[in-house]
């Protein structure tokens, strides 16, 4: 199956800082990818990497396209939620979808007024005048009625409550997310949304500390539990990270059996919050 | 779980089925939409000068020497016309405001409200909507005043002729459809003329729009100040500001408006005279129109290519 992005050797520097350094990964189709770091790791640049938004070196194929120079087509494939409400403020509702239906191919008007019916949002509103949650509906509203193969949205629902944050998610799930379709995520509330990942890439000073499906964390990932006292054998078998929980310690390994680590405490496959904190704060990370 | 939700994923919708294509053309014409939706200004305003001006020839005074109304009598239509020029001046000049504000705060507002994100979330190449705007600004813009000035005219002309009706004012403005259209052509001509000649300020103003991270105003005409004073305090010439008038005034010397006599001691003669006056083949083939034209191509082409890498930051 092609994958939907291809990603290899991404560098790009502001001025000595790099962003992105070296950077490679692979995301197939009908999936969720999460893609997880700290603030300043990285993510937003390669977002805007793959949206064509920035010059970078390296190789990189979106849907087959190289987004520096087939940008304008890509984006007939391509829909892109930024990380707060990005719509403008003077614009109306109905001119938002007159404006989508006026310059998009493959938006259908009747999803996205369907989707807004379901909503407190009046047509004749201006943008200024909803709530950041509606606005984010909005948006949303936007981008079901859009047939895309990718959707890459950039902390979505930051600074929205609970409630809108849930029904974004599930309204993501159950209206737009087919085997076609691929949704490359960023977020800092990851606990939130862990269960909604179907692979994980995390990254940490512009590189890729993890690139793996869920599914496969089982294997690969080990969250050891067990007594300060036998902390000095378990040690041994090289954690790459270990703290303290009421007491007893908490230690990840990886390519560890079970056979190996069973003998020493409580076993199981580790969080992605808890692998996340792990891998940026572990051995493994700078 | 997680690592099942690809598996459980619904099939592909297969009943939506929009519009394969959007032409260039529908693009364009939702662009251009989009700028008057946002840029209220830019027909408001002249809409509101037109409301006032026709209030102004309901209400205003009038007041004609003896002397003037003598001289009126060498062409019996002239007043009409001059009355018609003149009414259209403050159309064009809320217009030049309005459409200079416009050009250099379309391509930085997108930055500053962050919209741009939007914006380019969506299939428009930089090309098309560096284009739209262009086009609203340089064409839009000054042949909507046109139009507005052609379809206000014969209204402001219809309320000076109700108030010589009713006797306030003395008979004479003499209708003539033929000087009104001649009038309305020197107008056509040298709004055309404005446009090709002013079209690089225009260009100038939308790269700096394009590139400024903040205070685009200040940029703009920071240059066109300090350049000329560096210049003059380093060397003691004045090249910069003599080349800075020419590229503003010139127009008018290339198209010989000296010799274009409305009002002159003997008398008063029609704007329409003009189009046998004005060099206007000459103004095309000036060889400083078209150099201003190919310096808009490049400064266009440099704020596409600006806009291409721009985001919110």
């Amino acid at each position: 199956m092609t994958a939907v992005i291809e990603a290899h050797g991404l560098t790009k520097s502001y001025g000595a800082t790099r962003a992105l350094d070296g950077v490679t990964f692979s995301v197939e189709p009908g999936r969720i990818v999460g893609l997880i770091g700290p603030n300043g790791a990285g993510k937003t640049t390669a977002l805007k990497a793959i949206l064509g938004l920035t010059p970078f070196s390296g190789e990189l194929r979106v849907l087959g396209r190289d987004p520096r120079t087939e940008r304008d087509a890509l984006m007939r494939e391509v829909c892109f939620i930024a990380d707060v409400a990005v719509l403008p403020r003077w614009m109306r509702v109905t001119q938002a979808l007159d404006f989508v239906a006026g310059v998009h191919p493959r938006f259908d008007r009747a999803i996205a007024e369907d989707f807004l019916k379901k909503t407190d949002i009046r047509m004749s509103s201006r943008v200024r005048e909803l709530s950041k949650g509606m606005v984010t509906q909005l948006h949303l509203a936007l981008v079901l009625a859009i047939d895309a193969r990718l959707l890459v949205l950039d902390e979505p629902t930051l600074g929205l409550d609970l409630l809108y944050r849930r029904n974004f998610y599930d309204t993501l799930l159950n209206d737009y997310f087919d085997k076609e379709r691929t949704i490359l995520l960023t977020t800092h509330q990851v606990e939130e949304v862990e269960n909604l990942f179907t692979d994980v890439i995390f990254i940490n000073h512009g590189r890729v500390a993890l690139c793996a499906a869920v599914e496969d964390l089982s294997s690969r990932y080990q969250q050891l539990t067990l007594a300060t006292e036998q902390a000095a054998h378990a040690r041994e078998l090289q954690p790459f990270y270990e703290r303290e929980i009421f007491g007893r310690v908490a230690m990840y390994f990886e390519g560890r059996t079970a056979a190996e680590l069973g003998a020493f405490g409580e076993l199981r496959t580790p969080s992605i919050a808890d692998l996340f904190v792990a891998k940026m704060q572990g051995t493994g990370s700078r | 779980m997680s690592s099942t939700l690809a598996d459980t994923a619904r099939e592909p919708r297969s009943d939506a089925t929009p519009a394969a294509t959007r032409s260039r053309g529908e693009v364009l014409l939702t662009l251009v939409r989009r700028e008057l939706w946002e840029h209220r200004a830019l027909w408001i305003a002249p809409l509101c000068v037109a409301g006032l001006l026709a209030l102004g020839t309901a209400l205003g005074r009038v007041h004609i020497d003896l002397d003037d109304a003598e001289r009126l009598g060498s062409s019996p239509y002239a007043l009409l016309t001059i009355v018609q020029f003149v009414l259209a001046i403050p159309l064009y000049a809320v217009a030049l405001c309005v459409g200079s504000y416009y050009l250099l705060d379309c391509l930085y507002a997108e930055r500053k409200d962050r919209s741009i994100l939007f914006w380019k979330s969506l299939p428009v190449s930089d090309g098309l909507t560096v284009g739209a705007k262009l086009l609203v600004g340089l064409v839009i813009l000054p042949f909507g005043v046109f139009a507005l000035a052609l379809v206000a005219q014969p209204v402001y002309t219809a309320i000076l002729e109700t108030r010589v009706a009713v006797g306030r004012l003395p008979g004479i403005l003499n209708w003539s459809a033929g000087e009104w259209l001649r009038t309305e052509a020197v107008m056509f001509l040298v709004t055309l003329f404005g446009v090709l000649w002013w079209a690089p300020i225009a260009a100038y103003l939308m790269l700096v729009s394009a590139w400024v991270r903040r205070a685009p105003i200040l940029w703009a005409t920071l240059p066109f100040v300090l350049g000329p004073l560096l210049e003059w305090v380093a060397f003691g010439t004045r090249y910069l500001l003599g080349f800075i008038n020419y590229r503003v005034n010139g127009i008018w010397d290339i198209l010989g408006v000296e010799h274009a006599n409305i009002v002159t001691k003997h008398g008063l003669h029609p704007v329409g005279t003009a189009l046998e006056v004005l060099d206007f083949r000459g103004a095309l083939t000036a060889i400083d129109l078209w150099l201003g034209l190919a310096a808009t191509a490049a400064l266009v082409y440099a704020a596409i290519r600006i806009r291409r890498y721009r985001d919110d930051t």
